[in-house]
């Protein structure tokens, strides 16, 4: 293999695919990056079998070939060199790269690229096909509520259905549950159903860059993958087997009280009391009082600390219904405040006991449910 | 300079003692002692002046008590009665002194710095106050820190008055045995005994370098105290840090089931305890004893704090069940609840157990308030009501 390309796109390559290496692997050549020449383009491919993450980048291809380079030694090794062209030679018979530039001369040892495990085929049937600034929106809206605990594998994932042309994710760590729904472009594809692991989509989002706008996704059967395709990276993913719970039971139906406030300061009023909440174990307290004829109705959040003292906001409110006391873990509600673009949101509520529902006004196609918290007796 | 400091510290002298005196004047001048029955393993937990002649003294068995003095009268321990009278005595403390820190029932620190009257002066009247108001005789300690007073309190017991002029502080420990001191117990005594040093005043000679190689921070610590310096500021709220509860078998019990049932009471009486409290904790803890004084406890932390018995019991449990084989006889386990803080629950959206089991117990809670504790019983316990269950003890502790 004798390949040359710029240390910028090398650098900006690694960093991508760099998410995916498995540095404590039993298996040594997981810690590794696949470097392989493929149709006049380079390519870098790591993977730790569950997220596998390949990237191509421009390159000057003199004589094909692969080989996998340690990954911590050549990401540090590329973040050193100068702006500048890097020449890579490979020597087949000693698995020695040895990269050359300017000034910088460098030999690493490698492993054959014959030791690193398959990349899904390049003939991929294609299931549905995605607007990247769409996508991207959809799984900023509901990774954030999926589990990290492994005790429960399937809430660490992202239930991405197809039905009826649309597409929905759902996900719920147990306390909170996002809903995102979309039109598909494509009609007549489905009805499917994966779960795909929140991690996964959340390096999908990260890796999809600015020029892309159209990403594949391929749900080969059989296979217990996913994988998303764009022009210059791919993200291979393994689902999560098991049964979802039924989200859409636990979405109330009613609600005896809804307040519509200004999303940017119901956000700004959880973040202050989050300063006072987080010492008791991020618990905010919001007290919805209807308006009178001439007052508007307010929300009040506040969180006392024994140790730090005490904060409390309140934010004007069109409130409909009837008053109420309920506390909720105030980083859920700036979590999900934070995915909202619309300027007002409504939070619908019915006892200081049962979930309450966050949708942006003035869009149908998100919502979030959340647990209250329960304050002593 | 930083100002001089005036704190007391006092001591309700054989306190559980006093209080009986005070309830029944006949046990004046009679050699008794506060504990448990001998008959099931009990300890004294406070032995009169009387008795304390005879070599008696509290945490010893009860049993080995009767034979240093057979005809010794062994009274049982009367938990409220006490609180009460101490509450009555903290209640004037804090009234007098700007700052108090009550380190358990019978003892507390005072910081009357800013007070007019000298220490001394306020120290004697309210040993006086006491005595003529409760009846109780107290010890007190005066100096320029925590250390100083607690050892002047222990120097001048029963009824004294010490003061410690401020920069007499060293010599006055000097020749005080050097066990006396915070931090001393029998290993540290051991090895500063095998270097020559028996009393306060040879560890304070000792080179400060000295003891930091021996004892690494902690020697510099104890360099420090041997010279009376202490900087420590009172502590006025001391929230409990964990909340107990556990029961030494009279015979050493091998049943599994019934151990369970043990467990359950445990955690019931712990739970109880935590919600009247307005608590609930991160931590169970389980601690066993084996007949030959082996004790083993286990810890886990709960995602959730738990205030609840059910949830408490099943958590004790399994602690209990990772360090027990069956048919191994115990002599003594205990339940706690550590990391205490407000009983703030998030509600899950897929299991709702929880909250049902938090109306059951609240609706039990209630029960009991209204008709005592043995009102409503889990069915598999009403068997037990036949044998008396085995007295259970609490324990809150505060370090």
């Amino acid at each position: 293999m004798k390949v040359s390309c710029l240390q910028e796109n090398l650098a900006r390559g690694l960093s991508i695919v760099a998410r995916a290496v498995a540095p404590r692997s039993t298996l040594p050549v997981l810690g590794n990056v696949l470097l392989s020449t493929d149709e006049g383009r380079l390519r870098l491919s790591a993977t730790n079998l569950e997220l596998g993450i390949t990237c191509w980048i421009g390159a000057k291809v003199e004589e094909d070939g692969a080989t996998t380079v340690p990954a911590r030694t050549f990401v540090d090794l590329v973040n050193t060199l100068p702006n500048d062209r890097v020449d890579m030679t490979l020597t087949v018979r000693t698995q020695t790269l040895n990269v050359r530039c300017g000034a910088f001369n460098n030999d690493i040892k490698c492993i054959d690229a014959q030791e690193f495990p398959p990349m899904p085929p390049v003939d991929l049937e294609e299931t549905l096909s995605l607007n990247v600034e769409y996508l991207r929106e959809m799984i900023g809206q509901v990774v954030f509520a999926a589990s990290s605990d492994d005790a429960r594998p399937v809430l660490t994932g992202v239930l991405v259905g197809v039905e009826d042309g649309r597409l929905t994710m759902a996900a719920a760590d147990g306390f909170r549950l996002s809903v995102r729904e979309s039109h598909l472009s494509t009609p007549g594809v489905g009805p499917l159903q994966a779960i795909i692991p929140a991690r996964a989509l959340s390096e999908l989002a990260r890796v999809l860059g600015d020029g892309e706008e159209v990403v594949t996704v391929s749900l080969p059967p059989g296979r217990g993958q996913v994988i998303f395709r764009a022009r210059d990276v791919e993200v291979v993913s393994q689902l999560i087997d098991g049964t979802f719970p039924d989200y859409k039971g636990i979405i109330p139906n009613n609600y005896s009280t809804r307040t519509v406030v200004s999303t940017a300061a119901f956000l700004k009023a959880c973040k202050a009391a989050d300063i006072f909440a987080r010492e008791a174990a991020h618990a905010a307290r919001l007290q919805i009082t209807p308006g009178g004829e001439l007052e508007p109705g307010a929300l009040q959040v506040s969180a006392t600390a024994a140790e730090t003292g005490s904060n409390e906001t309140v934010v004007d409110a069109t409130v409909e219904g009837e008053p109420i006391e309920i506390a909720f873990n105030v980083r859920f509600l700036v979590d999900v405040l934070g995915v909202i673009d619309t300027p007002n949101v409504a939070l619908e509520t019915s006892t200081p006991s049962s979930p309450g529902v966050i949708r942006p006004v003035g869009r149908d196609d998100f919502l979030h449910v959340i647990m209250p918290m329960h304050l002593g007796r | 300079m930083p100002k001089r400091k005036t704190i007391l510290h006092v001591d309700l002298d054989a306190f559980f003692c006093s209080v009986e005196c005070l309830l029944n004047p006949e046990l004046r001048g009679k050699p008794f002692v506060v504990g448990g029955r001998p008959e099931e393993r009990g300890v004294v937990a406070s032995a009169s002046y009387e008795a304390r002649a005879h070599g008696i003294h509290s945490a010893m068995p009860t049993a080995q008590a009767l034979r240093c003095f057979p005809g010794l009268i062994v009274l049982p321990s009367r938990h409220e009665v006490y609180q009460e009278r101490s509450r009555r005595v903290m209640d004037l403390l804090r009234a007098v002194a700007p700052l108090v820190e009550q380190l358990s029932i019978d003892e507390a620190f005072l910081d009357v710095s800013d007070d007019a009257a000298p220490g001394q002066e306020v120290a004697a009247r309210l040993q006086r106050e006491i005595m003529r108001r409760f009846g109780m005789p107290t010890s007190w300690g005066v100096a320029s820190n925590k250390l100083v007073a607690k050892i002047a309190t222990q120097v001048g017991k029963p009824e004294g008055l010490i003061i410690v002029p401020q920069g007499e502080e060293a010599a006055f420990l000097a020749p005080l045995p050097v066990e006396m001191l915070w931090g001393v117990g029998p290993k540290t005594r051991e090895r500063l005994q095998s270097l020559g040093v028996h009393t306060i005043g040879d560890l304070a000679r000792q080179p400060v370098a000295h003891l930091r190689k021996l004892f690494g921070l902690r020697g510099v610590e104890l360099a420090a105290r041997a010279r009376g310096v202490d900087e420590r500021p009172l502590v006025t709220t001391r929230e409990p840090r964990s909340m107990s509860a556990e029961t030494t078998f009279s015979r050493d019990e091998t049943d599994g089931v019934r151990l369970e049932r043990v467990l359950r009471r445990l955690s019931e009486r712990v739970g109880r305890r935590l919600r009247r409290a307005g608590l609930a904790g991160h931590t169970v803890r389980v601690k066993v004893r084996w007949p030959d004084f082996e004790t083993h406890t286990r810890q886990t932390r709960l995602e959730q704090p738990v205030d609840q018995d059910e949830e408490l019991f099943l958590a004790a449990r399994t602690l209990f069940l990772s360090v027990w084989r069956p048919g191994r006889p115990v002599r003594l386990v205990g339940v706690a609840v550590a990391d205490l803080c407000e009983p703030l629950r998030q509600l899950s959206l897929f299991d709702r157990s929880w909250e049902q089991e938090a109306r059951l117990q609240r609706a039990l809670d209630q029960l009991r308030a209204r008709y005592g504790t043995n009102i409503v019983r889990r069915g598999f316990d009403r068997q037990e009501r036949k044998s008396p269950p085995a007295p259970l003890q609490d324990a809150q502790e505060n370090d």
